[in-house]
């Protein structure tokens, strides 16, 4: 099994959630995070006082699959995240140990 | 030990009650002499004997009945002879007699719901400043700021109902009768100084005896809700720093002492209406809703606590260069700047104290353009200087054309208004930046530069842009003959008036002094007895909590989500 991190823009979450929704997977967990990347976010004026914005607003998107999934469930959201400017994101994947469903106490793969 | 310090703690706060007991009550005793053993005119709690046929005036404002003749003037026989005329004919016509009796009431009755209800469109300006202040700050301060703003409208009507309204307008009836409300003949007396120098007023303390008074009560109204308006300025100036008890002291001493003193000086009759037939400088320092005597008092006493709490932690960098705290909620700024220009409505037309004026319509439509000038101005300049128009400079914007026609409203034309919008929306900008990036005062909200800074430039430009074609009679001024015309009314420099100029430039000027001097001397020596800030961690952790156990948006705290 492996987890699935996705940093993306806001504005392309519906369109990696439609291609994702092609792929049959069970779960995903959606979260309203800031964050920076290499570009270091930019300046801003307020009451002609300069601040900067180091964080900026990103989803990011955690899907627990099995290995064999995971390159389409990678494929989908790199192509419905993708713009090709600067602060499209990054995908990080890891192994998991594993998963446990609360209601029923199941564990391993049958869990997901 | 700890039984020691509750105990020490116990013994403190009931000495500091008593303290305030017996300061509350010394200063009861003192002024009953005013409130309750009165020999002047029986005052009219009922309202059924205030507005008679004296009252009655034609559309020009002239009386229907003549004045009672002076032995001592020149015009004497004149005068007698109107007087004697009219008696006989009122003898002849009975029922025009009692007709006129009740035109008066019905004239008076009509200034009245005028008055009551454009005071109590002011008195909504406090749910603006509200959500103005609220917005402008860090998130962290949210109930901090919606408390201030609460506080200011309870403590301060509370000091403005013992002493303030007295201190104002205790002599109302000697120099500045409201004739419009029937006159408040029974606030005739000053506490100090005599005749057109005027320093205090005397009459009404705790609203008793001569302030028991329907007419009276009715200017108290329409005050008070002016004074909360001073009175809550000051919370743009000092917030996320000030702890609560300092605030209390501060809206206290606003309400009154601080406000009312300028208050009687300008508009309860005292001395510097009085310039123009004491020092023939204009027709008096006229201020028609308060430029200076509301938002100048309130501007300049906000710098002068600014000054002496400091900046707030990590305003300044060590560089000494100033860092952003970007406002928090964008809406409420606009929602409250658009409810205080909906409030000002009732500020200046109001403040003819009578709908029979019919210059209200003038002073609304001046009131508007100077608005949309000012901001226009200011979002202008933002987005020329910064290449952003900022939405929070192009609501102070408009609030500083607001201040500044606050003044001149009823004296100029629109295209005057439109000029005074825009060089308010220049001045506000270039104060904004000056205090940040010079003085380093930090003013979280921009109130003193709206109001202060605004606040000065508006009494001036009485002093300019005035046209004569109203204020004929204006602290007893060019009611017969003034600069070769008969009816004269206030006049500026660019109408032919130099000596209006001087007595504007010098009286806002005075105001700026006195509010700032009389802050800093009371409250600098507060802040030796005890910091009126609120320790380093609670205001890096944001007042809400430690000052009043609870955060704006609870939603924010897990705590609101686990329990």
């Amino acid at each position: 099994m492996k987890r699935i991190d996705a940093v993306i823009r806001p504005e392309r979450l519906e369109q990696v959630k439609a291609l994702l929704s092609g792929l049959e997977i069970q779960g995903a967990t959606a979260a309203e995070v800031r964050g920076f990347g290499r570009q270091r976010g930019h300046t801003e004026m307020y009451r002609g006082t300069e601040y900067s914005v180091d964080f900026l607003p990103k989803i990011l998107l955690t899907i627990v699959a099995a290995d064999e999934r995971v390159p389409k469930i990678v494929d989908a959201i790199i192509q419905g995240g993708k713009t090709g400017k600067m602060g499209d994101g990054k995908i990080f994947v890891t192994p998991v140990d594993e998963v446990i469903r609360i209601r029923t106490g199941e564990r391993g793969p049958t869990a997901l | 030990m700890r039984q020691l310090i509750a105990r020490h703690t116990l013994r403190r706060s009931l000495l500091q009650g008593a303290i305030t007991i017996l300061l509350l009550a010394g200063m009861f005793g003192a002024c009953s002499t005013f409130c309750f053993a009165d020999n002047g005119p029986k005052p009219d709690p009922a309202g059924i004997a205030t507005g008679d046929k004296t009252s009655v005036q034609d559309a020009a404002g002239n009386a229907l009945v003549p004045a009672t003749p002076d032995p001592a003037s020149p015009d004497f026989a004149t005068q007698k002879k109107a007087y004697d005329e009219f008696q006989a004919q009122m003898a002849k016509e009975p029922i025009a007699a009692k007709l006129a009796d009740s035109l008066g009431h019905v004239r008076v009755a009509t200034n009245f719901s005028w008055t009551l209800l454009t005071g109590y469109l002011v008195l909504f300006m406090q749910a603006g400043f509200a959500l103005l202040t609220c917005g402008l700050v860090r998130k962290k301060n949210a109930a901090h700021l919606m408390m201030l703003n609460f506080a200011a409208f309870v403590f301060a009507l509370l000091a403005y109902y013992a002493v303030g309204f007295a201190f104002q307008y205790g002599a109302a009836a000697i120099n500045a009768a409201p004739t419009n409300l029937g006159g408040t003949p029974t606030l005739n007396a000053f506490l100090l100084g005599h005749g057109s120098w005027g320093f205090l007023g005397g009459k009404g303390f705790f609203l008793s005896g001569p302030g028991y008074d329907a007419g009276s009560l009715c200017l108290t109204l329409f005050e008070f809700v002016f004074m909360e308006t001073a009175g809550y300025i000051i919370v743009g100036a000092i917030c996320e720093r000030i702890s609560f008890w300092a605030f209390i002291l501060c809206e206290l001493f606003i309400g009154g002492i601080l406000y009312p003193v300028f208050g009687c000086w300008v508009w309860g009759g005292g001395w510097m209406s009085q310039l123009g037939s004491t020092m023939h400088l204009g027709h008096g320092y006229v201020d028609f809703a308060g430029s200076t005597v509301v938002h100048g008092i309130g501007g300049f006493c906000a710098m002068a606590l600014a000054v002496i709490l400091g900046p707030r932690l990590g305003k300044y960098g060590p560089d000494g260069k100033p860092r952003a705290f970007p406002a928090h909620n964008i809406v409420f700024v606009v929602t409250g700047t658009f409810i205080l220009l909906f409030g000002w409505m009732g500020f200046n037309p109001g403040s003819t104290l009578g709908a029979t004026d019919l210059r209200i319509s003038v002073i609304a439509m001046n009131t508007n353009l100077a608005a949309v000038a000012g901001s226009a101005t200011a979002l202008l300049f933002w987005y020329l200087i910064f290449k952003k128009p900022d939405i929070t400079m192009a609501c102070n914007g408009m609030l500083a054309g607001l201040v500044a026609i606050t003044a001149p409203c009823a004296f100029v034309s629109p295209n005057s208004a439109v000029l005074i919008g825009v060089l308010a929306g220049l001045l506000v900008c270039g104060g904004v930046l000056f205090n940040e990036r010079i003085l380093k005062v930090d003013d979280p909200c921009g109130a003193v530069s709206v109001h202060g800074y605004c606040g000065w430039l508006g009494a001036v430009c009485v002093g300019i842009f005035a046209d004569g074609t109203y204020g004929s009679g204006w602290n007893g001024v060019g009611a017969a003959n003034y600069l070769g015309q008969a009816g004269q009314g206030v006049t500026g420099l660019l109408h032919g008036d130099l000596s209006q100029f001087e007595c504007q430039l010098l009286g806002a000027t005075l105001c700026a002094l006195w509010a700032f001097s009389a802050t800093y001397g009371v409250f600098w020596i507060v802040n030796k007895v005890k910091s009126m800030r609120v320790s380093a961690e609670s205001e890096l952790e944001g007042l809400d909590v430690p000052e009043f156990g609870m955060s704006g948006y609870p939603e924010d705290a897990m705590a609101s989500i686990i329990h």
